[in-house]
């Protein structure tokens, strides 16, 4: 048969910047694969592109006894430091506000089946992430998903990750506005945008279009948009309350405002002169204090809102800031049926109670949201593209991923929710429960993650079929309660703007190590995640469900009419919330409780031993060796389209190979410098090649020249003997260019 | 014909007393005792929340053994991801050594024995490769993948499983991977079947 790949059939589907950074990155693989490229920028390059690590990918494994190796073939061979080739990994894949359509739904469907273990998993920020794909398969994966516009860029890494927006948008019974479209024009603007590439860390935004519902939880993101009218000159305007600072993790920060309005015309360029103060003043090298709320806490509010406003004042011009603002009044998502209503039907109490807790009543008269339950975020393959065709038949594109961990279907036309509920049911789509306690979301854990240290996700699983099982019984007093796990204190899971949150931790009895979880209570996940839990102390992992019992027991008993979860915690104190757990906090010996000594799900004795190097954090890495790399895969992917008989094509990659490293060099001293050739040409003479920084010792300005020469007399009519000498020219200049950047001095830094 | 990216087997139970859950420390056993010749065992992942789909997978780095319950029929489905061989006809002779080998590591098993049996006379086989074996009529060349394949696929396995075996193209959705059923009424017992194979005891 053909040697026909993906990239030859899809070629007319896929955006040509999309497919171009695609083949970069294949590009940058092969030289991984050469040794040609440094092994923490290859790290951050895949990251920035949702290639993640995963557990054991050092190719250790603790099996229960001692930690053995994983015996892969190339074993030297490495895809980021102490990063197995082989090793599989974890795709994430970004899903702007979590929006999704059936034919993009049909595709990663196929690519679950094809190159992960066929389950798609729905994250706490309306990703989608797929396990145990192998590295070589990304950039097919890829391509397949472009085919469809998605794209896998800037899922990972020290960048703007996904941008979230309430799976309500737009048909809220509460929001001031639909913040679906600024929040896509964001998304849009950001990608890729060269302000965004030299933060310490990664940077989540969130939009939201109310204040008092948990909607986008504006409050622990980096930045948080907040959606406001208010009257200007005598006209209704829209705008943002924008906060910024906000975020969990180890040490959980709420959010500072900092401007309690910003219209839609200046919501991209303050987001830019953010970015370029968390660029210029963010922590590089110490990746426990490099998320932007450490330097909003350092500075305090007032100092960051200054110097974001003197940013404001020097940024250039872009068109882009506003032009988004002529496509908004086009902005609207179409229902597939017309509205209807469900009046007077007898169900069953089946779909009865199914409706209660998964279906939201539309502002729009005759149309309801319908959440479909996802146990621990998890859908086959075949389950999605079923999805995608109940989809097709019920609501047309109007799906979204919601952060917790569920899929909405929306603008169902009301009468259609019985045979919709049983459509979903056949598929084993049609759990009850979704937003109670019984709906709960969990981080990857030991599962897959390298961070985890307990079962998040095997706590959650046991969890759910326990609470589910007595559901029908439970008391309205917690059914709606929040329940949320993570594995480590890393904040996946979200447990501290939960009811009840857990995080993994381990503690010692004799000589052997127990899985715990620490206990959490009280956070608020209404107004957008308001305040944040308080940790009342540890208890073994096994002992979770009867710790759940005992807290929620004792709230059903206790609590004064109307008294939320959150005052009760409030009211009773610390203390006493403790007392409550202090039982389980006695810990029995290994002969006496064995099964306490492993973890739910997993019947190995308990270890920290496959705990690894999480792959946001640890090498720093130059702004340079970021920016020179796609160079270098440009120069060997001219050499291959020489191999390929295209003259034409090869002279264009070896031009802009050269291109892209001189823009390299140059942002090491002026970051304005934009994507104009002519301008990075001029910058590149007047900073580099005037001033003879760029001259070699013995060849003085010749390589400098090569890019000079090329860019003053293109060659209309390339030949293979004309393309592979500029090709041999790009080369020497690439080279060139890092003596240059050496002997300069780059300054800029990159963690990954 | 062409390597698939991936080729899958699913033999079914004919008996299962025991639940899905059960399998977890098996797994987790067989990776400790690295039970499987030719194969780097991996990590065990828990779906068993979810309805009749993947249970309980046993990941490895050339292949997944899974216990699946998929359409409310459960079995133990072979899934081959890497090294599976030259053409397809060697990545089927791979991939049901393999899938087989599991069949007879599964039924052996000292916590599993007894409480299970799966059958060899149907099994389901999979190409997952929709670029080169689109599940589709022809490949809009004119060229009938499927049907080659079927031919292929009924020729090797009736010299395995008896030459009453057959093997029907599965009419699934067009979005699903090319998949096919064997029917063999006389099929031999694993045994008798890894031997013909070459990797019998």
């Amino acid at each position: 048969m053909s040697n026909i790949g993906w990239k030859d059939v899809l070629t007319d589907d896929m955006p040509v910047d999309l497919a171009h950074e695609i083949d970069i990155f294949e590009g940058q693989m092969e030289l991984m694969g050469q040794g040609k490229l440094d092994e923490k920028v290859f790290a951050e390059t895949r990251l920035r592109r949702g290639v993640y690590g995963q557990r054991y990918d050092n190719g250790q494994r603790h099996d229960g006894f001692e930690s053995r190796e994983l015996d892969f073939d190339e074993a030297d061979r490495i895809k980021g430091p102490d990063t197995l080739w082989h090793a599989p990994g974890m795709q994430r894949i970004k899903v702007p506000g979590g929006g999704l359509s059936p034919e993009q739904l049909d595709v990663l469907a196929q690519v679950a089946d094809e190159y992960s273990d066929g389950i798609l998993h729905i994250t706490t920020r309306q990703d989608i992430q797929l396990h145990f794909v192998h590295i070589e398969d990304t950039p097919d994966m890829m391509r397949r998903l472009a085919a469809v516009g998605i794209t896998t860029r800037e899922a990972c890494g020290n960048s703007v990750r996904n941008v979230t927006c309430c799976h309500l948008s737009g048909v809220c019974r509460t929001e001031v506005f639909d913040a679906t479209p600024y929040s896509e024009a964001f998304a849009q603007f950001l990608l890729g945008h060269d302000d965004v590439q030299d933060f310490g860390r990664k940077f989540k935004p969130a939009f939201s279009g109310c204040e008092s519902e948990a909607c986008g939880l504006v409050m622990m993101h980096d930045i948080g948009y907040l959606a406001q009218v208010r009257e200007v000159d005598g006209k209704l305007k829209r705008g943002f309350k924008v906060f910024v600072g906000g975020g969990l993790g180890t040490v959980p920060h709420q959010a500072k405002v900092l401007s309690e309005f910003t219209s839609e015309e200046e919501m991209l360029p303050l987001v830019q002169a953010v970015a370029r103060v968390f660029a210029r003043l963010g922590e590089k090298r110490n990746r426990n204090r490099a998320r932007i709320k450490f330097l909003v806490a350092k500075l305090g509010i007032d100092e960051f809102r200054r110097l974001v406003e003197e940013e404001r004042k020097t940024l250039p011009h872009d068109d882009r800031w506003t032009a988004y603002l002529d496509t908004l009044p086009q902005y609207e998502e179409k229902p597939a049926k017309p509205p209807t209503f469900l009046n007077g039907q007898v169900h069953s109490a089946e779909f009865n109670q199914w409706f209660e807790t998964n279906v939201y009543s539309q502002r729009q008269e005759g149309y309801s949201v319908v959440t479909v339950n996802l146990p621990l975020g998890d859908l086959t393959s075949k389950q999605t593209w079923e999805l995608a065709d109940v989809a097709r038949k019920y609501v047309g594109d109007n799906v979204r991923a919601t952060v917790e961990q569920n899929i909405v279907l929306r603008w169902v036309s009301d009468s259609d929710l019985p045979s919709l509920y049983e459509e979903l049911k056949a598929i084993g789509l049609g759990d009850s429960g979704a937003g109670t306690i019984v709906d709960i979301t969990a981080c990857p854990g030991t599962d897959t993650c390298k961070l985890g240290i307990a079962s998040s996700r095997g706590l959650a699983g046991e969890l759910r079929t326990r609470l589910t099982a007595k559901s029908a019984s439970l008391p309205d007093a917690i059914k709606d309660l929040k329940i949320k796990i993570s594995g480590c204190f890393n904040s996946c899971g979200q447990h501290h703007v939960s009811d009840i949150g857990f995080f993994g931790n381990s503690r010692r009895s004799g000589n052997f190590k127990m899985p715990h979880f620490q206990v959490v209570l009280g956070g608020r996940w209404r107004d957008n995640a308001g305040s944040y839990g308080l940790a009342v102390g540890a208890v073994p992992s096994k002992t979770v469900p009867e710790v759940v019992d005992i807290i929620t027991n004792r709230y059903i008993d206790e609590r004064a009419k109307g008294e939320t979860f959150q005052d009760w915690i409030g009211r009773i104190g610390k203390k006493e919330a403790r007392g409550m757990i202090q039982p389980f906090m006695q810990l029995p010996a290994f002969e006496q409780e064995p099964d306490y000594f492993s973890d739910w799900g997993d019947p190995r004795v308990f270890s920290l031993g496959d705990i690894g190097i999480g792959e946001c954090a640890g090498e720093v890495v130059s702004l340079f060796s970021m920016e020179i790399s796609p160079a270098e895969s440009e120069a060997f992917e001219a050499q291959i389209a020489l191999d390929e008989n295209d003259p034409a094509r090869a002279d264009a990659l070896a031009y802009s190979s050269m291109l892209k490293a001189a823009r390299a060099l140059v942002r090491t001293q002026f970051l304005d410098v934009g994507d104009s050739p002519d301008r990075i040409v001029e910058e590149f003479k007047s900073r580099f090649f005037d001033t003879e920084l760029f001259f070699d010792q013995y060849a003085k300005g010749k390589f400098g020249q090569y890019l000079l020469d090329r860019h003053q007399n293109p060659n209309p009519n390339p030949d293979n003997d004309s393309a592979h000498r500029l090709i041999e020219e790009a080369l020497l200049f690439i080279e060139a260019t890092h003596a240059c950047e050496s002997k300069v001095g780059g300054n800029v830094l990159v963690e990954i | 014909m062409i390597t698939p990216h991936r080729l899958s087997v699913k033999f079914y139970f004919e008996e299962l007393s025991v639940d899905a859950e059960s399998f977890i420390p098996v797994f987790h056993r067989w990776i400790r005792e690295d039970v499987v010749p030719n194969e780097l065992l991996l990590d065990v992942a828990d779906y068993k929340h979810i309805l009749d789909g993947p249970a309980i997978l046993l990941v490895g780095h050339e292949a997944d053994y899974v216990i699946d319950f998929t359409d409310g029929k459960p079995g133990l489905l072979y899934v081959r991801k890497r090294d599976l061989g030259a053409d397809l006809s060697n990545a089927l002779d791979t991939t049901l050594s393999q899938a087989l080998n599991g069949v007879k590591l599964t039924e052996s098993d000292v916590e599993l024995q007894g409480k299970l049996k799966l059958r060899t006379d149907g099994a389901t086989i999979v190409l997952l490769d929709r670029l080169n074996y689109p599940n589709a009529a022809s490949n809009g060349d004119g060229v009938n993948t499927a049907a080659s394949a079927e031919a292929q696929l009924s020729d090797s396995l009736a010299a395995l499983f008896g030459a009453d075996a057959t093997v029907a193209r599965v009419d699934n959705d067009a979005r699903e991977p090319l998949t096919f059923e064997l029917r063999a009424p006389s099929a031999p017992d694993v045994d008798t079947l890894l031997s013909q194979l070459g990797t019998g005891n």
